[in-house]
């Protein structure tokens, strides 16, 4: 370890957002102690350990952020990432990488051969890479003229997604629900809001299908069946991604109209 | 005919157009307008046999005029005809575009009457596209080969990537088996976008105004396998046409044969799917690794060994280079070991001016050391020893042995080979030789050619 900190028989209970975190760290350092637990609200009661409550202070939790933003972007940017995880790890690993990074300074979030660094470091690449799968993945349904998508992410990607859409849909409303959290991103005009939701009911209306049946007609004409592989199919696109995609589902490719033969007729006869 | 409908023969006969990239472009959005680019390009989908669908790949038409053999599209071949109109095209192209299912269009076409009057049309998509829609997105535009000039520059101003196929190796299988194109035909597109890009960056550095002229560069592809031109002919044309036309990309296809004609393959031919990956591998190596064609192959080895990666060959037959010692040595060197890539170049150049590095470090920055521990020093000290068989085992490539288990109907579940395994594999089993058994053979066939050249 590069810096002077005990381990402390106490597990810090924080209410899970970031400011409530970043107290956390100030904690930590006032006392010079690492705890050896810090629980967000969801995370179960039982400890083995003494807890301590910590309570977010807007103004500590802003002293600590400006300590970040000393470092460099890089820090601050695996940080702020980073911390969108849910693995349960992710407050243990990022405190003692801001305790590496106060002690180092600039240049700390390029040392990835420290245990320390490499731990957030591989945070947040699983966060980035698990937000970049939704840049592909989601599907967008039109319901009254706006956009709609629901996801079921493992991490809190929606903020990470939030630039890339509005400038690829700079004059669209539109909706992504994170059905995991139970959180939607709104985008309405130039103003983005996250809000609480519960439940989101497909679109159904008939020319909503007309599209979701040409994209699925598309896809699978695309589909060369003497190169078929499905194991590289699913290395690039997991299996968890497929409960929301529409051409992952089956159904809908019937026109009326137009009987399932003349689909299947071969091409090359 | 019903706008599904044709769209499925359209994608259809598009299909056997590799590229499907949708990058060298970064271009945010803006108001008034829809859609975004991003330099590296995003894929939207796989489809079941692997491939990436970035861009709503369809022909404009693929009611053709001319008789390439290799081609299902080919006038004298018995297929639905098809050919969209410019608006519905566009109008389709948006509704994908908004729901997060493509990053454009990919459009080419087959020659409908004459190349100039095929241009004019996908011109005229692209054009709404652009102008109605004031569509931001990507787009891809293959040029006919044969058409005018003019026509072509004003293709690359609505066009991000522009592509001519060259569609086979060389000038004489091109004219065996594409007796309506020539080789000038092909080539003049080509030096015509390379010369206009070039012209178009310069003005574009002195009027912030001008308009970009296929901003993402051209692309090729060829056919491999439906002719007989060796991987070292291919390299060499590739490298040639990277130099002399600038290109971004060439993209290679495994012959797949669509038609039964006494000069193509036969009927029943695997496509050369390995290969078409050593080609791509080899490909990586000139663009990013700073390897050039003459290092890989030679004369009396013209083509790549289907077990080993082309950058583990080159080390086999270069031990004298190693070992690089990772805490000093240049990039250039680093990207030579087998294993390290560009990304863990980068990062180990980034990390070994915070700190000396060992072989934990390696594995913490992620570095794969599979491959790399029998090629490096780190302070020094190799990252492993191993005997010959040990080293050959780790490098050969796993995909030319790969067994699977591919269900095409209900009651099939039996191991096979997969269709990107090696060519050897596939004769064994089809000899009635269990696929496990003859993959455990080949192996060690592998393993012992292999040590043989250490
Ligand atoms: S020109 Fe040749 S390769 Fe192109 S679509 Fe027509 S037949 Fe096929």
């Amino acid at each position: 370890m590069h810096y002077q900190a005990d381990v402390a028989d106490v597990v810090y209970r924080y209410d899970g957002t970031m400011q409530g975190f970043l107290c956390c760290v100030f904690e930590s350092f006032r006392r010079r102690e690492l705890p050896c637990g810090i629980c967000s609200p969801e995370e179960g009661r039982l400890t083995l350990f003494p807890e301590r409550e910590i309570a977010t202070d807007p103004a500590r939790a802003r002293r600590v952020l400006t300590g970040i933003e000393r470092l460099g972007g890089g820090v601050r940017q695996r940080f702020m990432t980073a911390f969108l995880s849910t693995d349960p790890e992710k407050e243990q690993i990022l405190l003692r990488y801001l305790r590496l990074a106060f002690a180092t300074g600039r240049g700390v979030d390029r040392m990835l051969g420290d245990p320390d660094v490499a731990a957030a470091w591989q945070l947040e690449r699983a966060v980035n890479g698990e937000a970049h799968h939704f840049l592909e993945f989601i599907r967008f349904e039109e319901r009254d003229g706006m956009l709609g998508a629901v996801i079921h992410p493992q991490n809190m990607v929606l903020p990470l997604l939030r630039p890339h859409f509005c400038s690829r849909l700079p004059d669209e409303a539109f909706l992504i629900y994170d059905a995991t959290h139970g959180i939607a991103m709104l985008r309405r005009g130039n103003e983005v809001r996250y809000l609480e939701m519960e439940d989101y009911d497909r679109e159904t209306s008939p020319e909503e299908q007309q599209w979701q049946m040409l994209w699925k007609r598309f896809f699978r004409a695309l589909t060369i069946e003497p190169r078929r592989n499905e194991r590289c199919q699913r290395t690039h696109c997991p299996r968890r991604f497929w409960r929301d995609m529409c051409e992952m589902q089956g159904g809908c490719l019937e026109v009326p109209g137009q009987s399932r033969k003349a689909l299947e007729e071969p091409r090359n006869a | 005919m019903e706008l599904a409908e044709k769209l499925e023969i359209l994608a259809d006969s598009a299909k056997y157009d590799v590229a499907c990239t949708s990058s060298g472009v970064d271009r945010g959005g803006r108001h008034g307008s829809l859609g975004s680019c991003v330099a590296p390009g995003i894929c939207h989908a796989f489809t079941p046999d692997g491939r990436c669908v970035s861009l709503l790949k369809v022909l404009y038409s693929n009611a053709c005029s001319y008789d390439c053999s290799y081609c299902v599209n080919r006038r004298s071949n018995d297929i639905r005809r098809a050919t969209f109109d410019p608006r519905e095209l566009a109008e389709l192209t948006i509704g994908f575009y908004r729901r997060n299912y493509i990053e454009g269009l990919f459009l080419s076409s087959a020659v409908v009457a004459t190349p100039d009057l095929t241009m004019e049309k996908m011109i005229e998509a692209l054009r709404i596209l652009r102008e109605k829609y004031h569509f931001r997105g990507y787009i891809h535009a293959k040029a006919i080969p044969g058409a005018d000039p003019l026509l072509v520059r004003r293709l690359g101003y609505l066009a991000d990537r522009m592509s001519v196929n060259i569609e086979l190796p060389s000038a004489d299988s091109l004219q065996r088996l594409a007796p309506d194109k020539k080789k000038s035909a092909v080539l003049a597109p080509m030096g015509q976008i390379a010369a206009e890009s070039k012209q178009n960056r310069r003005e574009l550095q002195l009027y912030r105004s001008a308009q970009p002229f296929a901003p993402a560069g051209q692309s090729t592809q060829m056919i491999v396998g439906a002719s007989p031109e060796t991987d070292r002919h291919i390299m060499g044309l590739t490298e040639a046409l990277y130099k002399k036309y600038s290109l971004k990309r060439v993209f290679y296809s495994a012959y797949l044969p669509v038609v039964e004609d006494s000069r193509l393959p036969a009927l029943t031919t695997r496509p050369p799917l390995l290969r078409e990956h050593r080609l791509y591998q080899a490909d990586w190596l000139l663009r990013y690794y700073h390897f050039s064609a003459g290092e890989l192959l030679s004369e009396e080895e013209p083509n790549f060994n289907p077990y080993l990666d082309p950058k583990c060959c080159w080390a086999i037959r270069n031990p004298a280079f190693f070992p690089v010692e990772v805490n000093t040595a240049a990039k250039e060197d680093l990207l030579r070991v087998p294993g390290i890539g560009p990304k863990s170049a980068l990062r180990i150049i980034q990390a070994r001016r915070m700190q000396h590095l060992g072989m934990a470090e390696l594995k913490r920055i992620g570095v794969v050391l599979k491959r790399a521990q029998y090629f490096i020093t780190c302070n020094g000290y190799l990252g492993a020893h191993g005997t010959r068989a040990e080293i050959a085992n780790a490098l050969l490539d796993p995909k030319a042995f790969g067994v699977g288990v591919q269900q095409l109907s209900f009651d099939d579940c039996m191991p096979k080979a997969l269709p990107d395994a090696a060519p050897e594999l596939h004769r064994l089993t089809a000899e009635g030789m269990d696929v496990l058994q003859a993959a455990a053979l080949l192996k060690q066939e592998a393993v012992t050619c292999i040590t043989r050249q250490m």
